[in-house]
């Protein structure tokens, strides 16, 4: 059985890892190096089937893996045009997410994991043990605690009530003059490669604390000299110390109740001897020469050292050099250096293992998606759903809306039925408007700010009975609306009932001059008037109709439960055939609303917008005894103003969306939204003015622009009246 | 396997105290969604003994009907958080990014979706899609 | 021999006194270069910087180091424009090294209402002389061959803004480039040296308390990123300010392949390719407040599978290591600067996960607001004061990725 290294091939044997094949063959991994075979050190790590840094001791050998050394300076090169899978998606990519819940994972099968392992069972408790000899590559230990495991096949997130770290002490690894020739293995990995039948020549076996250098012809060991000045000729230099080091990179990376480290892992180890010479960081070819130059440039600290001399950040993460640059540095400031902080990932993953079977937020299809996809809707996202943006001509549908009838889908819109004993003491809160006012069958535009006076949503409040209430909230603010309304009832101590209708209602808005004309084909002999509402069968479907208008026009919102949202849909554009009906998408929609200097939460307004800098105080009801919001108004109403909505019109086309308004040659805000209307004959638009002071006539896009009053079109409401 | 089905019920809102007492005619999968929340699949009348309850139609959701190797195999490895060993029993939350709710009888298990994730759970868990063979039902008054 | 080692700086450091005009609290970029600049542009050298650990162990040496003036509202744009002009001539000015690379930063949009916000930014940043453009979908395949531009078929990419004096520097060298100017000025720059209180005098703050003794101090100023509503209350401060972790994670180095930044405006992740070929990926704040430095797998799911959808070629990256940041996030994601109700303390906070590309211009303000005893110019929109005046600098829109 062969693989490829490099093109060549190299003959392996079952059980073989990549590394073992490869020293088999009498080559190295690397260009150079110790090799520990046990995964701590980076030294066998190549590209394997086009995934550089793969660690081949942990690799299992297979007949056609395709191997490569790097480079020997630089990085390999980015593989920037052909990803592994070239699929449409990234979901389902391949790699796969297995899940487990156990009561102990202990990480380790060696002497003390084992142990531990044991105990625990005795104690009747469940365990799963995780070790990189059996494929189980422990990635990290994560708060929770979870912990996220590479295998062969794929990967295995471990929910733990309790996590024992039982990683053991590993091998440290020579630094000194010759550490990189190749033909050097720590003792752990002479016995692995016997054990695999794999000849190693003559060998010569050294312990640290008595290792002056190795020596060597074309990069290969060839003698080691020992400290007393000992001379011995080798094929295969054997790293035998005393001096071992804790493997606690897992343990230094959580710190979580829940997690314990045992064993030699959790023991303080004697350092080895200062280095004087070789290769530190293998990783990262750091000499132990950088490391005394950063000390002697004034990096006297074990972090700066790292940084400066950059030991240690490679993809080992410390465990060739950790014990050596602790020692390097305890021995220059005479305490004992700590080791720096351990960080995720242990042993590495792919962006495609972390991915793996991983989904972003969903994007919500309303129930009319394929409606409009039928009628030729160019959708876009908005708020979180899929939303027509137009259907191929948005001025033609603006002026279905303005001279005949139009539907839009507002399913997406908030929806909340409300009611209980203290239901209207709950609005009178939550809005600044005044709720208990408002009679049965009537509804009133709301806004909704924050205890800063900021306005955040706004929507409809309908009053259904004397404590029964339908809120309505903007599309991309109703999930946000929903948990404010809860929490401060919740907070409140109310005794009030909530039912988010958000996802089990349709909407539909039937607007223009027709739209009063469509309801009565559909069955509403005697449609609801402005600011109306009441629940008819439209089309047979129970609906219940909302009468208010956001686009200027007299509009009916039909609320109705979502399964039924196709058939309306088609029962509305079958009856309105004849009369023209089109239906409108954001695009339109959004003209439509500037026209009428309607502000959507978000695109027109700031962070900061209070209902004051909004033109909006109308809105708000001081004189009620709180809301929220209130103290920030009140303390706020009588300090200077700096920033205030204005409505503008100017002659010629519509400037973009976000264009600077100047007075003279300073900049006092932007334009917010823009519009050239067709029915008024001039560009209208909403932008913000700093007060300097506030100025009639400003400058966009190098045209003089005039400050106007909003609606700019009927003013006077008559048409939604209609 | 089989095609998703809508599912119609009626959505309550009450007391928690009064839902531990609700009464539902028929035959009926009641989700206690919250303390004070219930979705009664299958239901069309209802007695809740709270005068200020909200009893509302439900069409929003629907769902998948799995064997147990159906579901393990592709729904199970989906779900982060452990699962109920009860039977019935609810489970709620997050699985493949999607807010699910997991019903699980003694010989299948039932994922409930809002019908506006229903697409997405096709793509995610690579179920079978959504065909319109809605059973209709008529709106029936309903005693609250 | 590795390139990238440090060979040109050189750190002195000092023993401590115990009385100086100037105790800066914080080892930080922010601290550094206001000692620094107090030092070169107002010859006041009787300076002590105070780091609780070592210097740029806070955010300063976590960052991304993306250096942008992309901003949305005009005081920032001049702000963060006039910091970028800087770090564009630091390497002379210091002699150090600190790998400034001039990338351009791609911001990419996925729907109308994204595109929208572009187009407007463009507009306003060139307006403010942050040079930015609209790019199309054939101008950005053009800059990054690399990209996906149907986004995996679920994040399709109508246009980007590309704002082409966008760059990078190495974080931490942009640190010990300001702590050695200050330091052979004669600052002194103090290490494992945390701050644990202030002293007061009266209404005054006139020192500050360490483990290892008082300080007695002109002016004080705080600049300890995320550990600021501790500092700033000892002064009896209450600041508008969470503090939020930050994470970030890099790849193993590759060879040099990935020129400009790309960040996204609605995945709220972005990516550049360090000096040292990593690819670093980091993200938008999390969203519940902590001081916890620990890291999540849930971020890097999340960033992993965002990336593979613009970017396919990052999926057979090896993840070399992800870490945190806590980030000090003002209400109004805006910085504050200056004078504190309370003499004697003055602050520069609210950098939350966008500061690194403050630290020229906010040093060099802060010096001369301290030299001065008068609010630059430049930074009198970042008044503490602004939020009891309700004059704030809201722009969320241009935190982080956006
Ligand atoms: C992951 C991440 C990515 C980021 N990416 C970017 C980016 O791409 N672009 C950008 O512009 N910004 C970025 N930032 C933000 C940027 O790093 C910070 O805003 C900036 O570094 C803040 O500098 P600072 O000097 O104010 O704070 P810090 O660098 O945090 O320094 C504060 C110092 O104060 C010390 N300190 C704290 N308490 C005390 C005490 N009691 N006594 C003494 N010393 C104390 C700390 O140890 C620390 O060294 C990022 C941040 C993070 C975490
Ligand atoms: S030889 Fe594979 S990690 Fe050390």
């Amino acid at each position: 059985m062969r693989f490829a290294l490099d093109d060549q091939p190299v003959d392996f044997v079952d059980g073989d890892s990549v590394a073992v094949a490869v020293v088999r063959s009498g080559q190295h991994p690397q260009h150079g190096g110790a090799l520990c075979l046990t995964g701590d050190c980076g030294n066998c790590s190549a590209d394997v089937d086009g995934v550089p840094f793969t660690r081949t001791c942990l690799t299992p050998a297979r007949p056609g893996l395709r191997v490569r050394r790097h480079p020997a300076v630089g990085g390999p090169p980015l593989q920037l045009d052909a990803p592994k899978n070239p699929v449409q998606s990234p979901v389902h990519a391949g790699v796969e997410v297995h899940r487990r819940h156990v009561d102990v994972a202990v990480i380790g099968a060696g002497e003390s994991g084992t142990a531990e392992a044991a105990r625990l069972r005795a104690d009747g408790r469940e365990v799963l043990v995780l070790d990189s000899g059996n494929g189980d590559d422990v990635v990290g230990v994560y708060p929770g605690p979870l912990v996220v495991v590479r295998t062969p096949e794929h990967m295995l997130h471990v929910h733990a009530h309790e996590v024992v770290i039982a990683t053991g002490a590993a091998e440290v690894h020579p630094v000194c003059e010759g550490n990189m020739l190749r033909g050097i293995v720590l003792a752990g990995a002479a016995d692995l490669l016997r054990s695999k039948g794999v000849d190693l020549g003559t060998t010569v076996t050294v312990d640290i604390a008595e290792l002056a250098r190795f020596e060597g012809d074309d990069g290969r060991v060839s003698r080691v000299v020992f400290a007393d000045g000992r001379t011995e000729a080798c094929d295969t230099a054997i790293v035998a110390s005393r001096t071992k080091a804790p493997r606690d990179l897992l343990a230094r990376m959580v710190s979580d109740p829940n997690v314990r480290v045992v064993g030699p892992a959790a023991q303080r180890f004697d350092l080895p001897p200062a280095p004087v010479d070789g290769f530190v960081c293998p990783c990262s070819k750091i000499t132990v020469g950088d490391l005394q130059m950063v000390w002697d440039k004034g990096f006297q600290h074990l972090e700066l050292v790292k940084r400066a001399a950059l030991c240690g950040t490679g993809t080992c993460q410390g465990g060739v050099c950790m014990p050596h640059l602790r020692s390097f540095v305890s021995d220059k400031q005479g305490v004992e250096a700590a080791p720096f902080t351990g960080r995720p990932a242990s042993r590495q993953l792919t962006i495609a293992e972390a991915a793996a079977d991983v989904f972003l937020d969903p994007f919500r299809r309303s129930a009319l998606h394929d409606e409009h996809l039928k009628l030729g809707a160019q959708m876009d996202r908005f708020g979180g759903w899929w939303r027509p943006w137009n259907y191929g001509d948005a001025m033609r549908e603006y002026w279905a809306v303005r001279e005949g009838v139009s539907l839009g889908d507002v399913s997406t819109l908030g929806k909340m039925i409300v009611t209980g004993p203290d239901v209207v003491e709950a609005l009178e809160r939550l809005y600044p408007t005044t709720i208990a006012d408002i009679r049965p069958g009537r509804s009133r535009y709301v806004l909704l700010l924050n205890e800063r006076g900021h306005l955040i949503d706004d929507g409809m409040v309908c009053r259904e009975s004397d404590d029964r209430f339908v809120l309505t909230f903007t599309s991309g603010g109703a999930a946000f609306a929903e948990a404010w309304v809860r929490d401060w009832i919740d907070t409140w101590g109310l005794d009030v009932r909530i039912m988010d209708r958000t996802i089990s209602h349709g909407a539909i808005n039937v607007t223009g001059p027709l739209a009063g004309a469509l309801l009565q084909r559909v069955g509403v002999a005697e449609p609801p008037k402005f600011l109306q509402h009441r629940h008819a069968a439209v089309a047979g479907i129970d609906c219940h109709i909302m009468r208010l208008s956001f686009t200027g026009e007299a509009s009916f919102e039909l609320h109705h439960p979502v399964a039924h949202s196709v058939e309306l849909w088609q029962a509305l554009m079958e009856a309105g055939r004849d009369m023209n009906i089109t239906p409108h998408g954001l695009q339109a929609l959004f003209a439509l609303r500037l026209e009428k200097g309607h502000v959507i939460v978000g695109m027109d307004t700031e962070l900061d917008s209070t209902p004051r800098r909004l033109n909006m105080d109308w809105a708000v009801k001081m004189d009620k005894p709180d809301f929220i919001g209130r103290t920030a108004l009140a303390r706020t109403a009588d300090l200077p103003d700096r920033r205030r909505l204005f409505g503008f019109t100017m002659d010629g086309p519509a400037p973009t969306e976000g264009a600077p308004i100047y007075v003279g040659d300073r900049i006092v805000g932007h334009v917010a939204s823009t519009f050239t209307s067709p029915i008024l004959g001039t560009a209208v638009m909403l932008g913000w003015q700093k007060h300097e002071p506030w100025a009639d006539t400003v400058t966009i896009d190098g045209r003089p622009a005039t400050v106007a009053h909003t609606p700019f079109y009927d003013p006077e409401g008559a048409r939604a009246r209609a | 396997m089989h095609a998703p089905e809508r599912l119609d019920g009626l959505r309550v809102v009450a007391t928690p105290d009064a839902l531990d007492h609700a009464w539902f005619e028929g035959d009926v999968v009641v989700f206690r969604i919250a303390h004070d929340e219930v979705i009664a699949f299958g239901a069309v009348v209802a007695e809740v003994p709270d005068e200020h309850a909200i009893v509302e139609r439900e069409t929003a959701f629907v769902g998948w009907g799995l064997s147990y190797p159906e579901f393990d195999d592709l729904v199970a490895r989906h779900v982060e958080w452990p699962l109920p060993t009860e039977r019935p029993a609810l489970a709620q939350g997050m699985a493949a990014g999607l807010p699910v709710k997991l019903w699980f009888e003694h010989d299948r298990v039932l994922l409930v979706v809002s019908s506006g994730f229903a697409h997405e759970v096709v793509e995610r868990f690579r179920l079978p899609a959504f065909a319109e063979s809605v059973k209709k039902q008529d709106t029936r008054r309903m005693r609250a | 021999m590795n390139e990238f080692v440090e060979t040109l700086l050189e750190l002195t450091w000092h023993e401590p006194k115990s009385s100086y005009d100037v105790v800066i609290i914080g080892g930080g970029g922010h601290g550094l270069a206001t000692a620094y600049y107090l030092a070169t542009q107002h010859g006041i050298t009787n300076v002590a910087v105070l780091e609780a650990d070592y210097i740029g162990s806070g955010n300063s040496g976590r960052n991304t180091t993306i250096i942008r003036a992309n901003y949305g509202i005009p005081e920032s744009i001049r702000f963060y424009q006039h910091s970028l002009d800087l770090y564009s001539t630091l390497e002379q000015e210091t002699g150090c090294w600190i790998m400034h690379a001039t990338k351009g930063l791609l911001w990419l949009a996925h729907t109308e209402s994204a595109m929208r916000n572009e187009r407007a930014r463009a507009m306003l940043n060139t307006a403010c002389g942050a040079e930015t453009v609209l790019v199309d979908p054939t101008e950005i395949k053009a800059l990054v061959p690399q990209l996906d531009l149907s986004g995996g078929g679920r994040y399709p990419v109508l246009g980007a803004s590309y704002h082409i004096p966008a760059s990078t520097a190495r974080h931490d060298r942009v640190v010990w480039a300001y702590a050695q100017g200050a330091m052979q000025r004669g600052v002194h720059v103090l290490q494992n040296t945390p701050v644990t209180g202030l002293i007061r005098d009266g209404d005054r703050v006139v020192g500050v308390r360490t483990a290892t003794g008082d300080i007695s101090a002109g002016v004080v100023m705080s600049a300890v990123g995320g550990n600021v509503s501790q500092i700033a209350a000892h002064a009896g401060v209450r600041l508008p300010v969470r503090t939020h972790p930050l994470q970030a994670f890099v790849t193993n180095g590759y060879a040099q392949g990935f020129g400009p930044i790309i960040s996204d405006t609605e995945l709220l992740c972005y990516i550049s390719q360090t000096a040292r070929g990593q690819m670093l990926i980091g993200h938008e704040y999390d969203r519940e407040t902590s001081y916890s430095l620990q890291s999540s797998f849930q971020f890097l799911q999340a960033n992993a599978i965002k990336m593979s959808y613009l970017l396919p070629f990052v999926r057979d990256l090896k993840i070399l290591r992800q870490w945190t940041g806590r980030c000090d996030v003002s209400a109004d994601f805006s910085p504050i600067m200056g004078f504190t109700d309370v003499d004697g303390f003055v602050i520069t906070t609210g950098w939350g996960t966008w500061g690194f590309k403050a630290i020229p211009a906010g040093g060099e303000a802060m010096a001369e607001l301290i030299a001065t005893g008068r609010t630059p110019e430049l930074i009198e929109p970042f008044a503490l004061s602004r939020f009891a005046a309700d004059h704030a600098m809201a722009d969320q829109g241009s935190t982080g990725t956006r």
